[in-house]
Formats: C-alpha cells, sequence, structure tokens
C-alpha cells in the first residue's frame, strides 16, 4: 500500500512537472487572459462613467466576474490538447487512477494559469481604486476561489470533451456551479468593506473548494472515460 | 496467450462484433486487416480496455481485462496513430513523461538507449512540433525498447508503420523480432501486406471468425 501511494505521488509529481513545462512554453495563452481581463475591467470602468461611489460598490464585484470570465475560454484546452495528441489513450494504459492524473491536471492549471492571474491584479485594484486595506483579503479569497473555479472547470473541460462546439457548450454548462464560489468570494470582501467578520464567507468559500475538490476528480474522470469510449 | 471468447462489441446501435472469438499466441506477430471501418481499431482498443464489452471475455493467463485492471495495463504497450505525444515537449521529455506515467522507473541510460534503438537519439532535444511525422512516429515506437526491461506481456499497434521510411521499418521489425524471442504477443493493423516478410498470422476481419494461417 505504501509503494502504491507513493508511486501515486510520483506520477502527481510528472504530471505537475509535464504540465509546467508545456505551460511555460505557451505563455502566450497566459498572456492572452491576463490581457483579456485587462479589456474587461478597462470596459467596466468606462461603463461605469467617472462617479466614484458608483464604482467603490461594485469594484469587487467587476474583479471576481473578470476572473471568472477570463478563465472560461481557456478551460477547455485544458483536456482538449491531450485528447487530441492521443495522451489519453496512454494514460488509460497507466496503472495510476484517473482520477489523481485529473486532479494534478486541476491542480497545475491553478498554479500555472490562475495563481499568475490573480499575482497581476494589484494592477487592476489601482484601476478600480481598491482599497489597500482590501487587497491581502481579495488575493486570498481569489487564491482559493482560484482552486474551485480550476476544479469546476475541470469537470466542465471533461463534459464536452471531444465534442463540437465545446467552447459554447461549456460556460453554460458550468456556470450555475461557479456561482457559489462567485457570491461567498464576493462576500468576503464585502464584509471588509463594510468593516465586519469575514470569516463566515471565507469559511463557506473553503467549504465549497473542499466539496468540488472531492467531487471533481471522480466526476470527471467518469466522463473522460465515456469520451475515450466513443 | 491472449483469448477472446464470446466477444460483442457495440458502438452506438452498431454492433461490431457478436460472439467473436479467437486467440493470439505468445511468440506470435498476427496482423489484423480489413476494409476501412470493419473494426481493426475498435478491436485494438477494446483489448487494450478503452471500450467496454458488451458480452463476453478478455483474458490472458489469469488476468481479465475487466477485473484485473490495473495488471492488465501493466503488461501491454498500446500505440496508435495519434502517438500521445505532446507537441510542447522534447522527444526525450515525451519519453520520459510516459516511462513515468507507466508508474515504472528507470534510468536516464535506458531511455537514451530506448532512443537509440529506433536512431532517434541525436533528436532528443528536438520538440515534437518539429519533427516530422516519421520522427513522432520513431518518438512513439521508442517506448517499446522498454517492454524488455518491464515484462510487458502484449503490444497493440494501430498502423505502426505508416510513416516509417526503410531504415526505420527494419529498426521497428528488429523491435519485434525481440520482443517474439521473449515470449511476447504483438497484434497491429497495416494496410501494407508487404511490411512482414516472416511466418505471421492473418485476422482478416473482412471473413470474420475465420483465420488463416500462412
Amino acid at each position: 500500500m505504501s509503494s502504491n501511494s507513493s508511486s501515486w505521488l510520483l506520477v502527481l509529481i510528472t504530471h505537475l512537472k509535464r504540465d509546467f513545462l508545456i505551460n511555460l512554453r505557451s505563455l502566450t495563452d497566459l498572456v492572452a487572459i491576463i490581457s483579456f481581463m485587462l479589456l474587461i475591467i478597462i470596459l467596466f470602468t468606462f461603463g461605469i462613467g467617472p462617479i466614484k461611489e458608483n464604482l467603490d460598490i461594485i469594484s469587487n464585484a467587476i474583479i471576481w466576474v473578470g476572473l471568472i470570465l477570463a478563465l472560461i475560454p481557456s478551460l477547455e484546452k485544458t483536456l482538449n490538447k491531450d485528447l487530441e495528441n492521443g495522451w489519453f489513450d496512454q494514460l488509460l494504459t497507466s496503472p495510476i487512477p484517473l482520477e489523481i492524473i485529473l486532479l494534478s491536471k486541476s491542480i497545475s492549471y491553478w498554479l500555472m494559469v490562475i495563481i499568475p492571474l490573480i499575482l497581476s491584479t494589484p494592477i487592476f485594484f489601482i484601476l478600480l481604486d481598491i482599497d489597500l486595506k482590501q487587497t491581502p483579503w481579495l488575493l486570498a479569497s481569489m487564491t482559493i476561489g482560484g482552486l474551485a473555479i480550476s476544479l469546476v472547470g475541470l469537470i466542465g473541460a471533461s463534459l464536452v470533451l471531444g465534442a463540437k462546439r465545446g467552447n459554447i457548450l461549456l460556460p453554460i454548462l458550468i456556470i450555475p456551479l461557479m456561482i457559489p464560489i462567485l457570491i461567498f468570494g464576493v462576500g468576503i470582501n464585502e464584509a471588509i468593506k463594510m468593516e465586519e467578520e469575514p470569516i463566515n464567507n471565507l469559511l463557506l468559500l473553503i467549504a465549497f473548494t473542499l466539496i468540488y475538490l472531492v467531487i471533481s476528480p471522480f466526476i470527471s474522470a467518469l466522463l473522460v472515460r465515456i469520451a475515450i469510449a466513443r | 496467450m491472449l483469448n477472446l471468447n464470446n466477444l460483442t462489441i457495440q458502438r452506438g446501435n452498431n454492433i461490431v462484433f457478436s460472439d467473436f472469438n479467437t486467440s493470439f499466441k505468445t511468440s506470435n506477430l498476427t496482423v489484423i486487416i480489413g476494409k476501412n471501418g470493419s473494426g481493426k481499431t475498435t478491436l485494438l482498443r477494446t483489448i487494450a480496455g478503452f471500450i467496454p464489452i458488451e458480452n463476453g471475455h478478455i483474458s490472458l493467463e489469469k488476468l481479465d481485462v475487466r477485473i484485473n485492471k490495473n495488471q492488465w495495463v501493466d503488461k501491454l504497450i498500446y500505440i496508435d496513430i495519434k502517438n500521445g505525444l505532446s507537441q510542447d515537449l522534447t522527444v526525450f521529455e515525451n519519453l520520459a513523461t510516459w516511462v513515468d506515467m507507466k508508474g515504472w522507473s528507470t534510468s536516464k541510460d535506458n531511455l537514451i538507449r530506448a532512443l537509440r534503438s529506433v536512431e532517434m537519439e541525436k533528436y532528443s532535444n528536438v520538440y515534437i512540433s518539429q519533427c516530422s511525422e516519421g520522427l513522432k512516429k520513431r518518438a512513439a515506437l521508442a517506448r517499446l525498447y522498454f517492454s524488455f526491461i518491464f515484462g510487458v506481456k502484449f503490444w497493440l499497434l494501430d498502423e505502426p508503420s505508416n510513416d516509417l521510411d526503410k531504415k526505420s521499418t527494419m529498426l521497428f521489425k528488429e523491435l519485434v523480432n525481440r520482443f517474439l524471442k521473449i515470449n511476447g504477443t504483438i497484434i497491429l493493423t497495416t494496410h501494407d501486406t508487404n511490411l512482414f516478410k516472416k511466418k505471421y498470422e492473418i485476422l482478416d476481419l473482412d471473413l470474420l471468425k475465420e483465420k488463416i494461417i500462412i
């Protein structure tokens, strides 16, 4: 059993390494995601106009919506590339459970796409004139929520795996699952803004992330197996 | 001996095979031939365990494809036309990742030896996106070398000789002969009927359920 779990860990690391190299060599994808988020935020700020009070009311929501919208177009590619080049067929000839491999995909997407995106958000905070006091909370909540987005995205990506027009179908399917993340994520920062305790919202955000962490690899593995058997 | 008993495979509403029986002997090479769409790839993918079986059994010695999934996949190497190589990784990185993914641990020397067996050593640091189709296929076939280290029992190869030039085909045949000598079973599909001059068995899916020995 112990040798088994250590080999699982090895495979997890192997896959993180593989995805890290692949992401590193297609950095333009990341640049595209960051610029897309920048565009969303710029459009919002111009749309709201010069009244600062209006911006203050919805600045947290804009950041969160921007984060989700910027990530959605890239979600499908996380798995589709590997289906097209036949890597998933090879994965099925591995004794390591597909669940572990998909979990590693989700974690690597979080580490190599979402975290860099979140690290670039302080520029957006300036654009939206977000209070400095809120910055650490916003970054922390987005980091936790980011993992949840990645896990929900994994379900979505495996659901449309191999389907035509998957990029249209995917957002419709996963947005409902994203709503709790959005509500509690924004809730944390709204509480800070009103000088209340953010802990309740934070715990709920963590709870949802943990729920997704448990169910997402299993649902995704089932869906991937169906996609490959097609 | 790899046995297929009363095998029924269904794709959508199509029954591709029904009550299909055959066996693949050890130290034997079987070439599956048949028209396009006759189910060659489906058969290979079913033996690999990718496609669920409606009815029947696929077994090797005491292992069953459905029951002993982990031991089953440990005993096989599957290579198809898609190769399973990432464009953004080098030839060497792709092979190393593949070996790790199989749950095997090996040294760098063995990886280089594997690349040498298909004469891909000098391309080891070339990205797959820069490789020609033939080079990609050779990069995929380098995996076969690990059969000799990790006790693989059978190969499932979907049109392995496509895109290979004369020299590479010779190297591939060397690997085949070496694997047959250690009691391996090889099942492959091809449209090139002159690929092997040696004695081999033909499974013609157009003459379903019949087996002709040449």
